[in-house]
């Protein structure tokens, strides 16, 4: 999938999968792609900006929490990320019906 | 059993050279960077690959450390006009600094063939150039004990081309050490605004053209019996093969790093 067409959307993606539960960088992308199906591949690298931005929003907080031999960062939503996420979970939820709509009436 | 250091090591360190953020979060960016790579690359080594080529997976999975520290850089509010322009300046700065040094080295090149071919194969004059009466004055009082106007003219052109072009090299290092001071200065604002390889893909092109042009012609010369003044224009080609060395290697290893293996 476009890359550019995801960075619109990994916002909420984001969200959604750490609403679920508390995780660091490697998990959350590892779910991103395999609930994808590998259609969400981006460079992974790519994705932590994202993260520190959303941190730094307020939507995200984070901590070190000791891993496999190393520090890990663990990401968990806050309650503006929360609610956050339930507005842009509604907004794709009306937009992505309303494309539906259309391509249906269409095809 | 993991090599101690491997290719997640040079990538953190190339990270670490291109982030453009403050020295707290370039820690945390490298040591989040780490744990990724350092999963990845066991995942897929459990999964049966080489070591090595698991962590250059990886590497290829994560995204070249130009495009990962320039999205943190966009992430944080992205290049602004000023930051631009500085990095801009401080491109062209590398290569005019760069450029002139060349023209220094390559005095010292031609003065090296005026002693080892004689002063008429570095800026001898072409075949039928004359001079007058008054010029060939002029050469001679400079130049008296080389018997003749003819010699007395290489004389002069010789040390021109020797000296002004040492002149030029003086410029170009007195500018190598302005960039260097700049840079120093400039390292933490920077953005990496500028596309990738921006100075190298310039210098490949600019010193490319410039030693096949002056290689070809003073070859050329050579080729056609009129070795008076080649040597002027190999010294200057031959400096100028070497910068494009330089920067071609550069450009690779720049492509190499933009494009995933």
């Amino acid at each position: 999938m476009n890359a550019e067409l995801l960075k619109g959307h990994l916002d909420l993606l984001l969200l959604a999968i750490i609403a679920e539960r508390p995780a660091h960088g490697y998990a959350i992308i590892a779910c991103l792609r395999e609930r994808s199906a590998g259609a969400f591949d981006l460079p992974e690298g790519t994705v932590y900006p994202a993260l520190h931005r959303l941190e730094r929003a307020g939507l995200l907080q984070s901590r070190w929490a000791p891993g496999a031999g190393r520090s890990r960062r663990i990401y968990e939503i806050t309650a503006l990320g929360a609610e956050a996420m339930q507005e842009r979970r509604a907004t794709w939820g009306a937009f992505a019906r309303g494309v539906q709509a259309v391509l249906g009436g269409a095809l | 059993m993991t090599p101690e250091l491997g290719l997640i090591d040079e990538y953190l360190d190339r990270l670490a050279l291109e982030l453009r953020v403050d020295g707290r979060r370039a820690r945390r960016i490298l040591l989040e960077a780490e744990d990724h790579l350092r999963a990845t690359a066991q995942q897929l080594g459990a999964d049966g690959l080489p070591w090595r080529e698991a962590e250059q997976r990886a590497i290829d999975r994560f995204g070249s450390p130009r495009t990962v520290a320039r999205r943190f850089a966009a992430e944080a509010g992205g290049a602004s006009l000023p930051r631009l322009g500085a990095e801009l300046v401080l491109a062209l700065g590398l290569l005019f600094g760069i450029g002139m040094s060349a023209i220094g080295a390559s005095g010292l090149v031609a003065g090296g063939f005026g002693a080892a071919f004689g002063k008429s194969f570095v800026a001898g004059d072409a075949n039928g150039v004359t001079y007058t009466p008054a010029r060939c004055a002029d050469f001679l009082e400079y130049f008296p004990r080389a018997g003749n106007c003819e010699a007395a003219a290489t004389a002069h052109h010789f040390d021109e081309v020797v000296l002004y072009r040492v002149a030029a090299g003086v410029v170009g290092l007195l500018a190598l050490g302005g960039w260097w001071l700049l840079r120093r200065g400039a390292k933490r604002r920077r953005s990496g605004a500028l596309p990738e390889g921006f100075s190298a893909t310039i210098g490949v092109a600019l010193f490319g053209l410039a030693a096949a042009g002056l290689i070809g012609l003073g070859g050329m010369q050579l080729l056609f019996g009129q070795p008076a003044g080649a040597g002027g224009l190999i010294s200057g080609g031959v400096i100028a093969l070497a910068v494009f060395a330089g920067f071609a290697r550069s450009f690779v290893r720049g492509l190499s790093a933009a494009v995933p293996a």
